[in-house]
């Protein structure tokens, strides 16, 4: 990052006025200096200049925008003064991009959809050189078109972090020992498989002398096949080498097996390169066809697309627009499968998390999260099929797929046909049968005619899905601080500290309060400096209930009619409920843009004026920014963002469009070649 | 000392040949040796990890009873010597082991409290929801009682397509360990190179693959910088390493050939409790032919992963009857003791066997420490004031457990100890002595929580 380039263009411009310095000096140093080091933290002895000591300039940085100081004892700074306190911090450290994928709001959204806030060499200097591990799902399209089908035993060697939203990020994964090991077992396995239908495979391991001719053609079609070029004559000889050293201690086939494994085991094979081809002058190098074309594959795709590599050895992915045909023919092309689009969805959003929580078994109606999601999944497959207006529309729906699957009608003809896809359960003796899926969405009976438009003012778009609000929910109750924080993060673009090590975040066990009364425990002066940027976003869908019905009433235990539900004998009966009143209210503050900015009666008025707005759009797409291309978006990517958004915009929100602008960006095409100073 | 660091410096200077495969064991013990305790004798512990909480009742001798409510309150240790009592039913199959055995109580892990497990937290003694911290103890001690094999992990997931879990032990910062929960996969990565059939010639094809494989991984780094080039670093090592555990594998062969267990039966009928022995069975045959010195065993354990145990006759997880369900008659508590009694007959036939084999001027068990806990503390949802363990074994003398039930002073007493302290107990026991493990409870702020367990170190 061009550090120096910026400092010197700060000192230079204008903005000298929020020079962070006289500002700590005014504001910090009253508490923090050298009589007072409230905390333990003095900043009398901060730097001028931030690049000197940038972690304890971002730690200032990070209280300043969070708003955990000035204490609240003390005045409140504005909010445009804090910004830019905040905004000089960043560019003068640098702005060095954060490296966890639940970071890159800290790149304040400001400096990178703003007025040209960085000189424009930096706004469009491309990213280093990068290799990309495979992702779980990478690696098994690879499998897949390594074997030509699905081999029995593979074991996924894989994984990725433990965090909510998007995972996999270039910069995290590399290969350990245990995965090794896992790897040179899966080869075995895929090598067996190959044998069987790769024929330059087959010949070689069947001969019992193969010829150096024979070897040399399997390693060139595994070298083809596992990463997409030629080998050079020396590759070829290193191998056969190893051909050899087997050969001496065993049979052929063995050692024939050996060398294949090890092209399958191959840096090439299991990372994605991107380092790109000849640089130009200014140290600017496109990804060389090659490269494109597994980069466009696994971007889109799970594994290698034919017509891409097809393309690559044509000549035929080297400049912008050729990429921009090739995606565009991609996304136009609905034969050809594109599970990463709803996989950005999904990671986004988080609903597919609705079968991971733990419920128990309700007896008077049916949960089946699996079927929620895929629901959900069916919605928004919808939507990017009319791709219009996709962010709206994903928020502010009010139709949904209920209870759908499709299934081969054999009798029509093998064509496919919605079905009811969980069956109402059946009712046991004497007793009345739960009520069946759709009744969770308020529907009385199945329909096959879907989507279905909901009833009025009940529930819009994604966040009203039922697979959203169990996801975002707990093993008997809801959870608007996590639903809260995800609104805050995933369309305000806003940063929420974690949770401190020793803090237990337990809501008191009292089944007898609705639960926005039980989450007063937040409001203490110490958890509300962070909660006040996460209840009150969640508490809106307090409309519905854990399992995502909506509702009118809160039901809560009444304590004293279940002390009285007893028998003669006085053996208790169980417990009684009664219904409370239902606060929906809730408020978007802070959020950076004044139009945002208020309270809201309900959850339909939140996601409503949330859709509306620029800034969610925008935040919206750095998280697509960031499911793309891998990584965080910096202070270098801000033009290619601007554009984006300005295709999205253009289109008629067009997703397709978005992520034509985005894999034509140069953040996407172009790595820099000469090391840069940071 | 950085162990990795170690095996990169010794293999820079070794060369392919048959001379290379005899040397590295012996300067790999060698460097072990210098860094670690004097003492020759070789010792090992086991952790035996169960899901779903381990109820302090469980663990009281009979006659002696807990507060009717809350938790102990104890200023100063109580003790009694477990001759006069019998242990509590859910541990009877570990009668014969009664005195050899300590039932420690008291010790608190709040700091890894979590709504469920304790995640990396139960062996790492820190928080439980931030991924893995740092190392855990089992990695800890496999630094100071090196093996061929570093360190082994093996678990029970709650179907076996699930093959790993990755939530309970950790190397270092960042860097989990994983829990290999396929006994099949495990058997062929322990004892593959002995197995019937041909494998010798696929062991020496392994170990000029690694060569090979090593060699590459060099030449695609030379071309990258920086981070890029420390990602393939990690996989270098990844090579040298295996390549380096072949040589010594190759120094125990004979060992391995007369340990190698036979699960061919529990592969084929792969139950939860076929597969649970076979990993038992499996570090029971690792122990003894010398693999490794640590192991850590995990039935079900991280996160909400539960298993159900039909053959048993408890058809559902562990996570029904840990909120009270019962099923078939049985109830909630049935099941609990019904599991339990379950793992501690797979523990007293893992000390059996190695009570079997002569060591020294006894038998392996002497030298052996068997730790059995749960991830999730104190129950299915913990509180984290008292964390209940089991220890079998006296690791040499070097620990005080011989028939005991320990209570130690209750949280926030003056002496009170967490898991941290007896984690730090058992490295001085190991030869690694370390007084501080883990992060310290804020909630005992006013507390020393360095130093170990003086009750239990001998």
């Amino acid at each position: 990052m061009t550090r120096l380039v910026i400092v010197a263009w700060l000192a230079c411009s204008g903005l000298v006025m929020a020079q962070g310095l006289p500002f700590v000096q005014a504001h910090c140093v009253k508490c923090h200096g050298p009589d007072k080091a409230a905390g333990g933290v003095r900043l009398d002895d901060l730097p001028a200049d931030p690049a000197r000591a940038s972690a304890r300039w971002l730690a200032v940085r990070d209280q300043v925008r969070d708003g955990l100081m000035p204490p609240a004892k003390e005045p409140r700074l504005e909010a445009a003064k804090r910004r830019e306190l905040v905004h000089w911090i960043t560019l003068a450290t640098g702005a060095t991009p954060a490296r966890l994928p639940n970071q890159g709001n800290q790149l304040p959204h400001e400096l990178l959809f703003g007025k040209p806030t960085v000189p424009a060499t930096v706004a469009s200097t491309p990213p280093r050189e990068r290799i990309w591990r495979l992702s779980p799902s990478g690696y098994l399209g690879l499998v897949r078109d390594l074997a030509r089908g699905n081999p029995q035993g593979i074991v996924q060697p894989f994984g990725l972090i433990e965090e909510r939203g998007i995972r996999d990020f270039a910069g995290l994964y590399t290969i350990d020992e245990p995965t090794t090991e896992i790897l040179l077992r899966n080869a075995e396995t895929i090598v067996e498989m190959q044998l069987k239908s790769v024929r330059e495979l087959r010949l070689a391991a069947e001969a019992e002398n193969p010829t150096p001719a024979q070897l040399t053609t399997a390693i060139q079609a595994q070298y083809r096949l596992a990463i997409n070029r030629t080998p050079s004559d020396d590759e070829v000889k290193r191998f056969l080498s190893l051909y050899e050293k087997c050969r001496k201690g065993g049979s052929s086939a063995g050692a024939v097996r050996t060398m294949l494994q090890a092209v399958l085991l191959k840096t090439d094979t299991l990372f994605r390169s991107e380092r790109g081809g000849k640089a130009d002058a200014s140290g600017r190098a496109m990804l060389t066809p090659e490269e494109l074309a597994i980069a466009l594959s696994l971007t889109l795709r799970d594994q290698r697309d034919p017509s891409l590599l097809q393309a690559a050895s044509k000549g035929q992915l080297s400049s912008r627009d050729q990429v921009a045909t090739h995606v565009q023919r991609l996304l136009d092309d609905p034969k050809i499968a594109k599970p990463r689009l709803l996989g950005f969805f999904r990671e986004y959003f988080g609903y597919d998390q609705a079968v991971n929580v733990f419920k128990d078994k309700p007896k008077e109606f049916t949960h089946a999260p699996q079927q929620l999601v895929a629901d959900t999944d069916a919605l928004v497959l919808h939507v990017l099929a009319e791709d219009k207006d996709v962010f709206r529309t994903l928020l502010t729906t009010d139709r949904s797929f209920v209870n759908y699957a499709l299934a081969v009608n054999k009798q029509k003809g093998r064509i496919l046909e919605p079905k009811q896809a969980v069956q109402p359960p059946r009712a046991g003796k004497n007793q009345k049968p739960p009520a069946a899926l759709e009744a969770t969405y308020g529907l009385d009976a199945w329909t096959p005619k879907q989507p279905v438009t909901l009833a009025k003012d009940t529930r819009l778009g994604i966040l009203m899905q039922p697979a959203w609000l169990v996801a975002w929910s707990t093993n008997f109750d809801n959870d608007p601080v996590r639903r809260g924080r995800w609104v805050r993060e995933r369309l305000l673009g806003g940063n929420v500290p974690d949770l401190p090590i020793g803090v237990v975040a337990q809501v008191p066990d009292e089944p007898h309060e609705p639960f926005r009364h039980r989450l007063r425990v937040t409001r203490a002066a110490s958890c509300w400096k962070c909660h006040n940027k996460m209840d009150e976003l969640g508490l809106p869908f307090e409309q519905f209930d854990h399992f995502g019905r909506f509702r009118t009433t809160e039901t809560v235990l009444d304590p004293e009619a279940t002390r009285k539900n007893v028998d003669k004998k006085g053996k208790p009966l169980g417990m009684v409920y009664r219904e409370v009143a239902l606060d929906t209210a809730g408020a978007i503050r802070d959020s950076g843009d004044d139009k945002l900015d208020g309270p809201v009666a309900d959850p339909r008025v939140m996601v409503r004026r949330i859709a509306d707005s620029e800034r969610a759009r925008q935040v919206f797409i750095r998280h697509a920014f960031r499911y793309f291309l891998g990584r965080n978006e910096t202070l270098s990517d801000a033009l290619a963002l601007q554009a984006a958004d300005a295709a999205y915009v253009k289109s008629g929100g067009s997703f397709k469009a978005l992520v034509v602008a985005l894999l034509t960006s140069d953040a996407f095409l172009y790595r820099s070649r000469q090391g840069e100073a940071k | 000392m950085n162990l990795e660091t170690t095996r990169r410096d010794l293999l820079k200077g070794l060369t392919l040949g048959a001379g290379a495969t005899l040397l590295t064991p012996i300067l790999t013990q060698l460097a072990a040796h210098a860094a670690a305790a004097p003492s020759a004798v070789r010792k090992r512990v086991i952790f035996v990890v169960q899901s779903n909480g381990i109820k302090p009742e469980h663990l009281m001798p009979t006659g002696i009873a807990r507060p009717r409510h809350g938790r102990p309150t104890n200023a100063k240790t109580e003790e009694a010597s477990l001759k006069d009592h019998t242990l509590h039913r859910a541990l009877e199959p570990l009668a014969a082991f009664k005195d050899r055995l300590t039932l420690l109580h008291g010790l608190s892990g709040r700091i890894a409290l979590s709504d469920h497990s304790g995640n990396h937290g139960a062996l790492g003694a820190y928080p439980a929801n931030k991924g893995p911290m740092g190392q855990t103890i089992d990695l800890a001690l496999s630094e100071a009682l090196p093996g061929v094999v570093p360190h082994i992990g093996l678990g029970l997931a709650e179907r076996p397509d699930m093959t790993m879990n990755y939530q309970i032990s950790a190397s270092a910062r960042g860097k989990t360990v994983p829990i290999q929960c396929s006994p099949e996969l495990a058997f062929k990565g322990l004892f593959g190179s002995v197995a019937r059939g041909s494998g010798r010639e696929a062991f020496d094809r392994r170990t000029n693959l690694l060569d090979f494989m090593a060699e590459d991984v060099k030449r695609a780094r030379g071309a990258l910088a920086g981070e890029e080039r420390a990602k393939l670093d990690q996989y270098l090592e990844a090579f040298e390493a295996l390549r380096d555990r072949q040589g010594r594998i190759e120094a125990i062969r004979d060992k391995l050939v007369a340990n190698v267990p036979d699960l061919s039966d529990k592969f084929k009928k792969p139950t939860e409790t076929n597969r649970l022995q076979a990993q038992f069975d499996l570090t029971a045959a690792s122990l003894i032919a010398g693999l490794t010195n640590v192991v850590t065993l995990v039935s079900g354990g991280g996160g909400q992963h539960y298993i159900s145990f039909p053959e048993l006759g408890i058809p559902v997880g562990g996570h029904h009857y840990g909120h009270g369900g019962g099923v078939e008659g049985k109830t909630a508590e049935d099941c609990f003791i019904t599991v339990r009694q379950y793992h501690a007959r797979l523990i007293a036939g893992l000390a059996k066997k190695l009570q079997a084999v002569k060591e020294g001027d006894g038998t392996m068990l002497d030298n052996t420490l068997i730790v059995y806990l749960s991830d999730s503390g104190d129950g299915h949802h913990p509180t984290g004031y008292e964390w209940p363990m089991l220890l079998l074994g006296d690791l040499g003398g070097t620990l005080k457990t011989r028939g005991r039930f320990l209570q130690l002073p209750a949280y926030g007493q003056k002496d009170h100890r967490t898991t941290a302290n007896l984690y730090a107990t058992l490295l001085h026991a190991a030869g690694k002595p370390r007084d501080t493990f883990g992060v310290a409870d804020p909630g005992l702020r006013d507390l020393d929580q360095s130093g170990v367990v003086n009750e239990l170190l001998a």
